[in-house]
């Protein structure tokens, strides 16, 4: 149970409780028992799926219900359903766990259901080879598409949306150009900068997109710098910027670039001399130019930094400070 | 506030008169974990006689699925990955795997190991690392292990590590505590650690701790008992529990207690379940809390019994306290 108030309720309130529920509970179990006794029969009709209809309405969670309502489809009326009337089914299904979905949106069953509706939409309407066979497909994995970005609108953070987004964007019959993703990620940033779901996402597209050759790599890491400079300036305390950030310096990065980048972590540190993030990353950028670049730089005046810093870090967030300890202890390994 | 056992012993021993009360009946789908994790909560606070052992084995045994050859949540669900493997700890908890048709439970979870490594929880297919975590955590408890394909596991929860040290659900998804746990325990289990880029993930788990310090599973969400166990478990896996201040957590945990009625809940002041109490407890353990018995963060089941079956990996927990300051 997550984010619900305790009420310190009187014996009274309690048995009034009880009472009310009471009525509930035998129309539960009754309409539980006679769906589980239709399912033990595989009764597979369309009378069963209304019932799985309304248990399911009151209990989303019921997994074996879910299970049970495919079966019913699969087994009792898609073989003797015409494609027109089986689309027309899983329309309907789509359409009824999209209301579960807009109250439930983190039961995972749901979204489950969906996807297997998505992936049994038969073809059509036209005939095989010939253009529009598969435009119920195309229709309901745009839709879905719609309702999910809709479902992001309101929880930005939602990770089950967000990994519907991913496996529709990379199942869909007619696939968007994946540099679109770029731009909807980009559009969730700006209106905020904390959300790290959509710098993740942004991450993984601009991956894939500079392994495939789709865009110049430096590039287009240049332009990410850009963006992220203006992020860490509007909010230096938000975390998902410097793991952004960290992830855009990687492991191999040049020499000059990766000292442009502690320079502008250090211009910002004057201005924010308290700022965890700030000094935090300047001591992952030192040790890296310790580790990766030695020769070109003073190991002495290097090290005395980093440890000063861990000894502001130690202060500033008191919670860590075995880690930072850990790390300055280690600087003189490295 | 100190951890009031008694109190949480006897909150455990009531939920199962709760009949009355529409919410049991709402949970029915999460019964057989619900038992698991009363019971282990029970085991950690040193009062597994809590509960009658002869009755819950009987309901485990009326959860057997004899057309999957699983176990589902309750009598007469489906068999599903999640709830056989609370069946199969229930039993090794309770000493009574000789109940348990062996060969037809083994060959149920293989049969749900995937071409790219990773497992389905049940036959309609979805996918998670947290059922090959599952997958993996209960054939080394029932010693088949090798049953399954072990590198292809391993470089499916390679494809799902990120950036961030961390793990997610599937390939491609966002780093999430509870994700990092079942990855952790599963490469813990294959024996293949090495995987984890060990100082990127302990800063990430160490960033989880707000400034109440409650833990939270990603980055700017709210804080909440159970990732003290998601994050606590993978630190001491990964032997880094110090990385984090273990008297702030100690204290929100302890501040997340139902002092009249008993249980822990997600936060303080909200409504307590087993399933936070469990977490609580269990995350109280790896911070050596006093007269708390030691859990293993692996299996999330006593240690001395995971020791015993010879299954104890690296792990360390904070060493055990004999007063609460
Ligand atoms: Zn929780």
């Amino acid at each position: 149970m997550h984010g619900i108030k305790r009420t310190r309720l009187t014996q009274e309130d309690i048995q009034a409780k009880k009472q009310r529920e009471q009525t509930k509970i035998t129309e539960y179990l009754a309409l539980t028992e006679q769906v589980l006794s239709r399912k033990k029969h595989k009764d597979w009709s369309e009378d069963a799926l209304g019932l799985t209809s309304k248990l399911l309405q009151v209990n989303p969670e019921f997994y074996t219900v879910w299970n049970y309502r495919r079966n019913i489809l699969l087994q009792g009326l898609f073989p003797r359903g015409t494609p027109e009337q089986n689309n027309q089914l899983l329309v309907v299904e789509l359409t009824m766990t999209m209301g579960a979905l807009k109250s439930h949106p983190k039961v995972y069953w749901i979204w489950n259901h969906r996807r297997w509706c998505l992936e049994n939409i038969p073809n059509g309407p036209g005939e095989a080879q010939e253009d529009g066979a598969d435009g119920w497909k195309k229709s309901a994995w745009d839709k879905d598409l719609f309702v999910v970005e809709q479902m992001l609108d309101v929880d930005s953070r939602n990770f089950h949306a967000w990994n519907y987004r991913r496996y529709i964007l990379s199942n869909m019959p007619k696939p968007r150009p994946e540099k679109t993703e770029l731009t909807y990620t980009k559009q969730k940033i700006l209106s905020n900068f904390s959300n790290f779901s959509a710098w993740h996402q942004r991450s993984k597209v601009l991956s894939s997109l500079w392994a495939s050759g789709k865009l110049g790599e430096s590039k287009s890491k240049e332009n990410e710098f850009k963006l992220i400079r203006d992020a860490m300036y509007t909010d230096p305390h938000d975390q998902s910027v410097w793991m952004y950030h960290r992830w855009l310096v990687g492991n191999d990065i040049s020499q000059e670039v990766l000292e442009r980048e502690i320079e502008t972590i250090q211009e910002l540190l004057a201005e924010q001399p308290d700022s965890k993030w700030c000094l935090e990353s300047l001591v992952h950028y030192k040790r890296m130019q310790l580790k990766n670049h030695k020769e070109k730089v003073d190991t002495q005046v290097l090290t005395g930094e980093c440890q000063r810093f861990l000894a502001h870090l130690g202060e500033l967030d008191p919670m860590r400070s075995r880690r930072y300890e850990k790390i300055a202890s280690q600087l003189n390994t490295i | 506030m100190a951890l009031d056992i008694p109190l949480h012993v006897q909150y455990i021993q009531n939920l199962g008169q709760s009949h009355d009360e529409l919410a049991y009946h709402l949970t029915a789908h999460l019964r057989l974990n619900a038992v698991y994790w009363g019971l282990a909560a029970l085991c950690t606070m040193g009062h597994k006689e809590a509960l009658d052992r002869e009755e819950m084995i009987q309901f485990v045994m009326s959860c057997w699925d004899e057309e999957a050859g699983g176990f589902g949540a309750h009598p007469d669900h489906d068999a599903h990955l999640l709830s056989t493997l609370s069946a199969i700890q229930i039993l090794i908890m309770q000493d009574a795997l000789d109940k348990l048709d062996i060969p037809r439970v083994v060959s149920f979870i293989v049969s749900l190991q995937q071409p790219s490594g990773v497992f389905a929880g049940d036959t309609f297919g979805e996918i998670d690392t947290r059922f090959l975590a599952c997958g993996s955590m209960a054939l080394s408890l029932l010693g088949h292990l090798d049953k399954m394909n072990k590198e292809k596991a391993v470089e499916y929860i390679q494809r799902c590590k990120n950036f961030d040290g961390g793990f997610g659900s599937c390939v491609g998804a966002e780093s999430h505590s509870a994700q990092v746990f079942v990855c952790v325990a599963a490469l813990a289990i294959l024996d293949r650690l090495d995987v984890v880029d060990t100082d990127t993930l302990s800063w990430w788990l160490s960033e989880r701790q707000q400034p109440s310090g409650g833990l939270n599973g990603r980055p700017q969400k709210l804080e909440d008992v159970c990732y003290s166990f998601w994050v606590l478990s993978a630190l001491s896996i990964l032997n880094k529990l110090d990385y984090i201040d273990s008297d702030k957590l100690t204290a929100f945990i302890l501040s997340a207690q139902d002092p009249e009625g008993g249980g822990i809940a997600d936060r303080p002041g909200n409504m307590v379940d087993v399933f936070h109490t469990h977490f609580g407890v269990a995350g109280l353990s790896l911070l050596g809390y006093p007269n708390l018995q030691d859990l293993d963060p692996v299996y999330c089941m006593p240690a001395d019994l995971i020791t015993r079956m010879g299954l104890r990996k690296g792990w360390k927990a904070l060493p055990r306290r004999t007063t609460t300051i």
